[in-house]
């Protein structure tokens, strides 16, 4: 008998499906390690990394690990690195709300259009040539806010380190080049929990620069472009190290092994038209808009809110907001752990309905923070808001893997465009004018969380049910098969193109929940372990 | 869960509603002491470099005994209404503790019966804005009792500008240029040593 390592519940046939959508490590006989590899970790027949060892810096795949959601937290930290110092910077530059809200949506709106030139340059120069160029490109944006001196000139350079949100795209990618696609989901997910801390860690840091250089002597007006540096050169450290100690694949760098080509590419005008035709895509567009867009605004609006409204100092109010950018270390990680519990038990249906519930929660405390008056009612409401906004994030990752499989990379990439896209636009609307406070505004925002958060009731899977809904009755059509079959026309299923569609539909019949023994064999598929 | 949860969030809601207690009104003041300055009408100052001269005293046209309970003066720089649009950070509201028009102390004195000046430099952490001074009287409790102003009732007249340092530095800018050319410059190295390199073992 083979020997079981991992979690417990993996079973020794491996065909129950019962595998997390985030897990720790993969077991042997699901899938089979390579002897003959010499890693530090154990490795499949591609060289990826079989188990998450968070604490070992291996080469390469947990030194990749590190250094990519490194420098994705970089990127975090400079993009919002403004926000903390905005009470000072408003008054330097003579910055009204409407140049102080456009230059935050500028922030995140670059963003939307890097991330999707940066799937085509990791396509061709490799991720770490992704992530390093664009760091060490994106540090001269940083070091630029020492000439900016009124509110275009601050509105550009935000839009301009803005784009270096894009390191989100090679950290994933990166990721999957080293992990096993059964764990990718735990270290993709803790790579972009990390990395997005750095929108709390540069509430924390930029307010402590700004007090030192302060305390060295300078004036305010310089102090705070000083400030800047520190953000600037972290970019450079980072594309230094990446460069130096990153490598793009397990066995070396991408020139020397793209001349093998033994993967099969798929045509990306068919996988576009797979994405953007399922409406579960543009349901979660949207709702990833109202829970990683509101954390990107809130990044951008809560430590001058915290400064303004209980007049505290500029370190204080920074303390609070690190917080909430903070709390992303266990709320997102935790989101994803919720979903895949209730998925144990409901299935999908638990999915959707944990999505619902802690996004629409998050929404809640967003009201009560607008409401409160008193600094410790508004720090708590503020903490349970982004843990119900962060978790709602992991959570939203939870279910987006099961919306289609050939085409998970681009409605990976449209959700999180909508992420950025609903910040811009929460921003632009509940922030950027005087006809309200900024109390007022986050009220309104967290009202419009919940709204928003409503079309999830309305996805739907043929073969799972929805929230309210039970599964098609039809005996062909309820089969995970079909689903995700039906995204192969009948000339690739005679190429076999359908064949990992085919494994994964097998393997996804733990979204059916408890009712996994009781599932019938369906009609038209070889089992694949005959 | 989400029962709790709900219950929760509306016990926090409705503590959230509870008010808290004001500060003295604005508009409870009297106007008192008179303060005149150097700045005339449209002035512009420098921030970090020019001075200007604040005078106050008591308006001999109230009756004797008026200052019986003050104690200490304190000089304030405070935004006219023209710096005040679209920026919430520097609203005019009536109760003092949440009044955010003077936001910049000059000078503070304890109260004396005869006119008293200073001569103050204007600071370099003074914003570009257009500006007018005002002087309250506080008694021994620190409590506003009594002020004075520059500008009249509306606040338009006999306003003056300053304008701030712009906080950049020649030196600051140099810096800056070192350290991206440094960062493009050493990225564009690695790039064609590794290409160099590869193509030198390619052709082993």
């Amino acid at each position: 008998m083979a020997e079981v390592e991992g979690e417990p519940g993996s079973s020794m046939h491996g065909v129950t499906g019962r595998e997390q959508t985030f897990a720790f490590s993969v077991a042997s006989p699901i899938v089979p390690t390579d002897p003959t590899a010499k890693f530090d970790l154990p490795v499949d027949s591609e060289h990826k990394a079989k188990v998450f060892k968070l604490f070992s810096l291996a080469n390469p795949h947990m030194r990749t690990f590190h250094l990519s959601w490194i420098s994705f937290f970089t990127c975090f930290v400079s993009t919002f690195a403004a926000a903390p110092l905005v009470p000072i910077i408003r008054d330097n530059l003579n910055l009204t709300k409407q140049d102080i809200g456009n230059a935050g949506v500028a922030s995140v709106s670059g963003s939307i259009f890097s991330r999707l030139v940066m799937g085509a340059v990791c396509d061709l120069l490799g991720p770490r040539y992704g992530c390093a160029f664009l760091i060490m490109l994106s540090a001269p944006t940083v070091f630029c806010m020492s000439f900016v001196s009124d509110a275009g000139g601050y509105l550009a350079v935000r839009f301009m380190i803005g784009f270096s949100l894009a390191t989100f795209v090679s950290c994933q990618y990166w990721m999957s080049t080293m992990f096993n696609s059964k764990i990718i989901g735990l270290v993709n997910g803790t790579a972009a929990g990390w990395g997005n801390m750095g929108g709390g860690a540069t509430q924390l840091l930029m307010p402590l620069v700004f007090d030192i250089i302060g305390r060295v002597g300078a004036t305010p007006f310089t102090a705070w472009r000083i400030a800047f540096f520190i953000p600037g050169c972290l970019h450079i450290i980072m594309g230094i190290m990446v460069l130096t100690l990153g490598q793009d694949l397990p066995d070396g760098n991408l020139a020397a092994l793209q001349k093998k080509g033994d993967v099969a590419k798929d045509q990306f005008s068919k996988v576009l038209w797979h994405a953007i035709t399922n409406y579960r895509t543009w349901i979660f567009v949207l709702l990833y808009g109202y829970s990683m867009g509101v954390e990107l605004s809130t990044d951008n609006v809560i430590a001058e809110y915290f400064y303004d409204r209980f007049n505290l100092k500029l370190h204080t109010a920074g303390i609070i907001a690190a917080t909430f950018g903070m709390a992303n270390l266990v709320a997102r990680p935790f989101g994803g752990f919720a979903s895949d519990r209730a998925a144990r038990y409901f299935g999908m249906r638990g999915r959707l309905w944990t999505l619902w519930i802690l996004q629409t929660l998050g929404g809640v405390f967003c009201i009560c923070l607008g409401r409160a008056n008193s600094l410790p009612i508004a720090v708590f409401a503020m903490i349970l808001f982004s843990v119900g906004a962060q978790a709602a994030c992991g959570a939203t990752f939870g279910i987006i893997p099961f919306i289609s499989r050939r085409s998970l990379g681009i409605i990976s990439g449209l959700t999180g465009a909508g992420g950025n896209f609903g910040s811009g636009l929460t921003q632009l609307v509940f922030f950027s004018s005087s006809a309200f406070s900024t109390a007022t505004g986050l009220s309104l925002m967290g009202v419009m969380i919940v709204c928003c958060t409503l079309p999830v009731t309305l996805v739907h899977f043929p073969q799972w049910g929805s929230m309210f809904l039970p599964p098609s009755k039809d005996v062909v059509k309820s089969t995970e098969e079909f689903y995700y079959g039906a995204e192969w026309n009948e000339e690739e299923k005679q190429k076999g193109l359908h064949q990992q569609s085919l494994r994964f539909a097998e393997n996804s019949r733990s979204e059916r929940g408890r009712r996994v023994a009781s599932a019938p064999t369906p009609p038209n598929t070889t089992p694949s372990h005959v | 869960m989400a029962s709790t949860g709900i219950l929760l969030a509306s016990l926090l809601l409705l503590s959230c509603l509870a008010e808290t207690s004001h500060g003295v009104l604005f508009s409870s003041l009297k106007q008192t002491l008179i303060v005149t300055a150097s700045p005339k009408e449209g002035q512009v100052y420098k921030a970090g470099v020019d001075k200007l001269t604040v005078s106050w005293g008591l308006n001999q046209s109230f009756p004797a005994g008026s200052d019986s309970t003050y104690k200490t003066i304190k000089v304030k720089f405070c935004y006219a209404p023209v710096s005040q649009v679209d920026r919430g950070w520097r609203k005019t509201v009536d109760s003092l503790s949440k009044d955010k028009t003077c936001q910049f102390k000059v000078v503070a004195r304890p109260y004396s019966s005869s006119n008293q000046s200073f001569e103050w430099t204007i600071e370099r952490d003074v914003p570009s804005a257009t500006y007018f001074l005002r002087a309250y009287a506080y008694d021994a409790a620190d409590v506003e009792v009594a002020y004075g102003q520059t500008t009249d009732a509306h606040k338009a007249t006999n306003l003056f500008v300053v304008q701030g340092i712009t906080g950049r530095h020649t030196s600051l800018d140099i810096a800056s240029i070192c350290f991206s050319a440094f960062s493009v410059l050493s990225l564009a190295g690695f790039f064609i040593a590794e290409k160099r390199k590869a193509k030198s073992s390619h052709e082993k």
